[in-house]
């Protein structure tokens, strides 16, 4: 016997203690998530500014004594619900925002009732987003904004942005958005028009389920809920993991219906043309091409995002008319770009640095 | 302490992720192909269909046993949907007003706001 296996023996004893330790833990902290109803989320103070059916525009509280001059409108993505950018108290992107001196607003999303279902994508870009702006415009006294749009936000901002492209848009964050939508390789395949009658559904279903867009995500890694599960149990003794699983979680299977006639544009304008792509992309008659968005812009892309691969987002920067124009790839995968410990020391830090002297 | 090597807690932890990345990578392949669509398009279809009947032989049951009916639902929804709606915009009217006039009032709508001169720190300056 060796020195080496001398010492794994010699540890024995410590380990089966500290995995019985566990095991006891476990037991009362499995009783204790099943009882409790995890962290609350989305919890910054902050004032309804305007509801008007699916859409919320807030407006956060200040935290610093002196703000930047240009707000900020920050555009979810239609699919999921904005408290994923304002999980808890240090961990959440709003409140960064805040304390580093930015007037922030947010366009988020509730679920689209059956009798919006014919909402279209003209609806969103036309109507919505510039409502939004104005509404910003009036509350914040200033003339310019910058836009963040996250994911699909990211696709109406970009919409937004090349249809009124005199304005008042004065620099554009995108976090993981995709404009060449062959590159889903997955979406693509399960909306290949030639199985899909997107027709069909939306006729029979009205708007698109929820469950059904929380499946297709799902199906993109298949198993990892199930080993995400085994991993809860693994470390249900430690709370800051359970806190941090519960958070995500919630977040991920709190999905938005999509209204009909605006899956109906996607599925074919999008999915099936690539027309933002392939500078083809019209709405409600007005041409978006990306080569007409000359504001500043900064692309975030996530080096391991399974559901906006890069081959999906990189041509961004090259096809957008801006001169003043950067892309930063971080590591982490769609979600841990924008929340969470990776996004803390990550992506925060370099969107304040870009965005302060861009907000004067 | 065994090292982590032969530490059977990690070899568990490393298997099950091996195990996740294996299947998912196996599973997309699968769902890469036309036949996984055909086939997944051709059930979704008639999943949604069968839905459709349901909604409306719902419907009808409800209408027989003197339910109130799901418009009347949604109709009075509405209504407090734009009551609410109307409330914030009085909310913010209100807010806009305060500050305005820079009455000091308690609570949020009377605080004045920050002024919006700041500007980004210098090279080295703390945040």
């Amino acid at each position: 016997m060796n020195a080496q296996a001398a010492l794994d023996l010699a540890g024995i004893p410590e380990r089966i203690q500290s995995e019985v330790q566990r095991a006891i833990q476990r037991s009362i902290k499995g009783v204790e998530y099943f009882s409790t109803s995890g962290p609350s989320l989305g919890s910054t103070p902050k004032d309804i500014l305007h509801a008007r059916g699916t859409m919320n525009l807030y407006h956060y509280r200040p935290m610093a004594d002196e703000v930047y001059r240009v707000p900020i409108l920050i555009v979810m993505a239609t699919t999921n619900r904005g408290y994923i950018l304002d999980l808890v108290p240090g961990q959440s992107f709003i409140e960064f925002l805040l304390k580093r001196g930015y007037d922030v607003y947010m366009l988020d999303w509730i679920a689209p009732k059956p009798e919006e279902k014919n909402l279209r994508m003209e609806d969103y870009v036309l109507d919505f987003i510039p409502d939004c702006v104005r509404r910003v415009q009036l509350d914040s006294g200033e003339k310019d904004i910058s836009v963040i749009g996250y994911c699909f936000g990211g696709v109406l901002s970009l919409l937004y942005g090349s249809i009124f492209n005199d304005g008042p848009m004065k620099n554009l964050i995108c976090f993981t958005t995709p404009i060449d939508f062959r590159e889903m390789k997955l979406f693509s395949n399960f909306s290949d028009r030639r199985y899909f009658d997107v027709d069909h559904l939306i006729g029979a279903v009205g708007n698109l389920p929820p469950e059904m867009i929380l499946s297709s995500f799902e199906m993109l890694r298949p198993a990892s809920r199930v080993a995400g599960q085994v991993q809860l149990w693994e470390n249900i003794w430690n709370d800051e993991f359970v806190k941090s699983y519960r958070m995500f979680d919630r977040w991920a299977t709190d999905t938005l219906p999509l209204a009909g006639e605006y899956f109906r544009a996607i599925t074919k304008d999008l999915m099936w043309d690539n027309k933002l792509f392939n500078d083809t992309m019209s709405v409600g008659g007005r041409a978006a091409k990306l080569e007409s968005i000359k504001v500043p812009i900064l692309h975030a892309v996530a080096e391991h995002d399974h559901i906006v691969p890069y081959d999906a987002a990189k041509h961004l920067i090259t096809k957008i008319g801006s001169q003043d124009k950067e892309e930063v790839m971080l590591k982490g995968g769609h979600v841990s770009l924008v929340a969470g410990a990776n996004a803390i020391k990550r992506l925060w830090p370099k969107l304040d640095t870009w965005l302060g002297k861009r907000s004067t | 302490m065994a090292d982590k090597g032969n530490d059977p807690a990690v070899v568990w932890q490393t298997m099950i992720a091996e195990m996740e990345k294996g299947f998912n990578s196996f599973a997309n392949q699968a769902m890469a192909s036309p036949e996984f669509s055909k086939v997944m398009n051709q059930a979704g279809g008639a999943a949604a269909g069968v839905q459709k009947q349901l909604g409306e032989m719902m419907e009808k049951y409800l209408l027989t046993m003197n339910l109130p009916s799901r418009a009347q639902f949604v109709g009075l929804a509405e209504r407090l949907q734009s009551i609410e709606g109307h409330l914030s915009e009085i909310k913010a009217m209100l807010n806009q007003m305060n500050r305005d006039s820079g009455a000091d009032e308690s609570g949020f709508a009377g605080t004045p706001r920050p002024p919006r001169t700041r500007r980004p720190p210098s090279e080295g300056e703390p945040k």
